[in-house]
C-alpha cells in the first residue's frame, strides 16, 4: 500500500494515510501525489480533501506540516482531518459526559462540588454551598444552597427535584432566585430554561414538552 | 462625593457586622444612599444578617478579577427603595484574594455614587483589616464592656493611630447589660471611653430581640420602640451631624411585688 491513497465517494475526496508509514514518507508522497494532480487537473475552483488519518493521531506540528504542503497548490485545501481514535483522556471526557455520577458528599457554606456529565444528588447541601457540573443535575437529597447545570452556558440542561428550600437554581448563564420566583412545592419540579432564555419551572410529568432529548433519554 | 467608613473592632463577635448592617438601614431610613461593603471574604455574614444571601450572584473578588463589574455585583435591598445596597464579600477564598489597593480602589468607586460608604471589617489584625482601612476615610471602633475586647479595640486604635486615616475615629459601646454596670461588674462607658481615648459615638443596650431579628434577616432599627434600634438610630443621626443626647441606660424595672417576693426568697 501506498503511504498516501486518493479516494473519492459522494461526500468529495478522501486521501487515506497509511498508518504503518512514517510521517516523512506521508509528506513525500502527499506532495507527489498533489502535483500530478494539479498537472493533471486544469480545475479553477477550490477542491477540498478530508484526510483520513487511521489510528494515528497527528500533533499540531504534523498538521500544521500538512497544511504547509496544501498551501503550496492554488486549488487544494484540507477539509477535515479525520482520525479513527481519540486519546485515552478525551474518552475519558466522553465517558463522563454520557453517565450519571452519584454524588452523596455533604456540601457547606463556601464549599464547591464540581462535577462532569449529569450528576444524581443524594447528599445535603448547605446554604452558601454550590454544585455545579456541565450536564444535568437529578436531586433526591437535601438543597438549601445554589445548583448549577449545564457549567458554563449549557442552556439545554435541566434541574429535577425538591428546589423549593434552594438559594438558587442556575442553568447556563440563566439565575433564578427562588426565594423569589417560588417553584411549586414537591420533588418532581423541574428547572428549565424556555425558548426566550428565561429560567421557568414545570412539572415532571410535562417533561416530554419540555425537553423532549432528556425525556426520551430516561426511556420516556 | 460620600464618606467612607471602616467598622472594625480587633476582636471577633463584638457585633462589627450587626452593627454595620444597623447604621447602614439607619441611614437608609433617613433617605441616605448607603453601600455595605463585606469585606470579610470567607466568612461572609452581612448578607446573612440583612436577609440578601439567596440573592447573590457576583462577589467582591468577581468585581477585582474582571468577572463582573462593580454594578451587577451590587445587590439592592428591595426594602428601602434604591437607598440600601450591599457588595458581599467571596465564599470561596480567603482574604488574600484581594489588595489593599484593589479595596481601596472600590471603595473610591462607590463613594462617586453614595451618601455613605460602610465597610465591614473582618476580625483581627491582618490582611482582612488592611483592606478594610486602606479605603476608609474614618473608622468606626465597636466594643463590648468586657476588658478583651477593650483591649483588642485599644489595640486597633494604635494601629489606627499610626496610619491616621483622613478624619478622627469614633468608638461605639455594644452589648452594654445595665444592671451589671450598675452593679460595677461591667466595665461603665465613661471608663472605657476614657480608657481608649477615642469619642463616643453612640452605645447600644444588649437586647435579646437583635439576635431574634437577625436571624429573620431583618435589623433591629426596623424595631421603633427597641432599645438597641434607638441606640443604633441615635448613631446614625450623630454620623449625620445631629447633636443626640447620649440614651440612658435604665436598670430593669424592679416591681413592688417581685421586691416583696425576693425578700421572702432570700429568707
Amino acid at each position: 500500500m501506498q503511504a498516501v491513497v486518493l479516494r473519492g465517494n459522494q461526500d468529495g475526496y478522501q486521501l487515506v494515510l497509511d498508518q504503518a508509514a512514517s510521517f516523512k514518507e506521508i509528506k513525500e508522497t502527499l506532495r507527489e501525489l498533489l502535483d500530478n494532480l494539479a498537472a493533471d487537473s486544469n480545475a479553477t475552483n477550490q477542491i477540498s480533501f478530508d484526510v483520513l488519518s487511521n489510528q494515528r493521531l497527528l500533533t499540531a506540528e504534523q498538521n500544521q506540516q500538512l497544511e504547509q504542503i496544501f498551501s503550496e497548490f492554488d486549488h487544494f485545501q484540507i477539509h477535515k482531518v479525520i482520525p479513527d481514535v481519540i486519546t485515552i483522556e478525551d474518552a475519558i471526557h466522553l465517558k463522563e459526559q454520557d453517565n450519571v455520577h452519584l454524588a452523596t458528599q455533604t456540601i457547606r457554606n463556601g464549599q464547591t462540588l464540581e462535577m462532569k456529565g449529569d450528576v444524581l444528588y443524594l447528599g445535603l447541601i448547605n446554604e452558601g454551598g454550590r454544585l455545579l457540573t456541565t450536564g444535568n443535575i437529578y436531586v433526591m437529597g437535601t438543597v438549601l444552597g445554589i445548583l448549577q447545570a449545564g457549567y458554563p452556558s449549557g442552556e439545554d440542561k435541566v434541574v429535577i427535584g425538591d428546589l423549593q428550600h434552594a438559594q438558587q437554581i442556575r442553568i447556563g448563564e440563566q439565575i433564578s432566585i427562588v426565594e423569589t420566583d417560588q417553584p411549586s412545592k414537591g420533588s418532581q419540579t423541574v428547572a428549565y430554561v424556555n425558548d426566550l432564555h428565561v429560567l421557568e419551572y414545570g412539572q415532571l410529568s410535562d417533561l416530554k414538552t419540555i425537553n423532549p432529548k432528556i425525556y426520551h433519554r430516561m426511556g420516556g | 462625593m460620600g464618606k467612607s467608613i471602616v467598622i472594625t473592632s480587633g476582636k471577633g463577635g463584638v457585633g462589627k457586622t450587626t452593627s454595620s448592617a444597623n447604621i447602614g438601614t439607619a441611614l437608609a431610613l433617613m433617605g441616605k444612599r448607603v453601600c455595605l461593603v463585606d469585606l470579610d471574604i470567607g466568612l461572609r455574614n452581612l448578607d446573612v444578617v440583612l436577609g440578601l444571601d439567596n440573592r447573590i450572584i457576583f462577589d467582591i473578588v468577581d468585581v477585582v478579577e474582571g468577572r463582573a463589574k462593580l454594578a451587577q455585583a451590587l445587590i439592592k435591598d428591595k426594602r428601602f427603595d434604591d437607598l440600601l445596597y450591599l457588595l458581599p464579600a467571596a465564599q470561596n477564598t480567603d482574604k488574600t484574594a484581594l489588595t489593599e489597593d484593589q479595596a481601596k480602589a472600590i471603595v473610591d468607586e462607590l463613594k462617586k455614587e453614595f451618601d455613605y460608604v460602610l465597610i465591614d471589617c473582618p476580625a483581627g489584625i491582618e490582611q482582612g483589616f488592611l483592606n478594610a482601612i486602606a479605603g476608609a476615610d474614618a473608622a468606626i471602633i465597636v466594643t463590648t464592656p468586657e476588658i478583651s475586647a477593650v483591649r483588642d479595640a485599644d489595640r486597633v486604635v494604635g494601629l489606627l493611630e499610626k496610619n491616621p486615616l483622613k478624619e478622627e475615629s469614633h468608638l461605639i459601646i455594644n452589648r452594654i447589660r445595665g444592671h451589671m454596670m450598675a452593679d460595677g461588674e461591667a466595665m461603665d462607658v465613661d471608663e472605657i471611653t476614657h480608657h481608649l481615648g477615642v469619642p463616643l459615638l453612640g452605645i447600644v443596650l444588649d437586647d435579646d430581640e437583635v439576635i431574634a431579628t437577625s436571624n429573620r434577616g431583618e435589623p433591629i432599627v426596623l424595631e421603633s420602640e427597641n432599645p438597641a434600634g434607638r441606640g443604633y438610630r441615635d448613631i446614625a443621626r450623630r454620623l449625620e451631624g445631629e447633636t443626640v443626647p447620649l440614651m440612658k441606660i435604665q436598670q430593669p424595672k424592679t416591681s413592688f411585688w417581685s421586691k416583696i417576693s425576693h425578700w421572702f426568697s432570700r429568707g
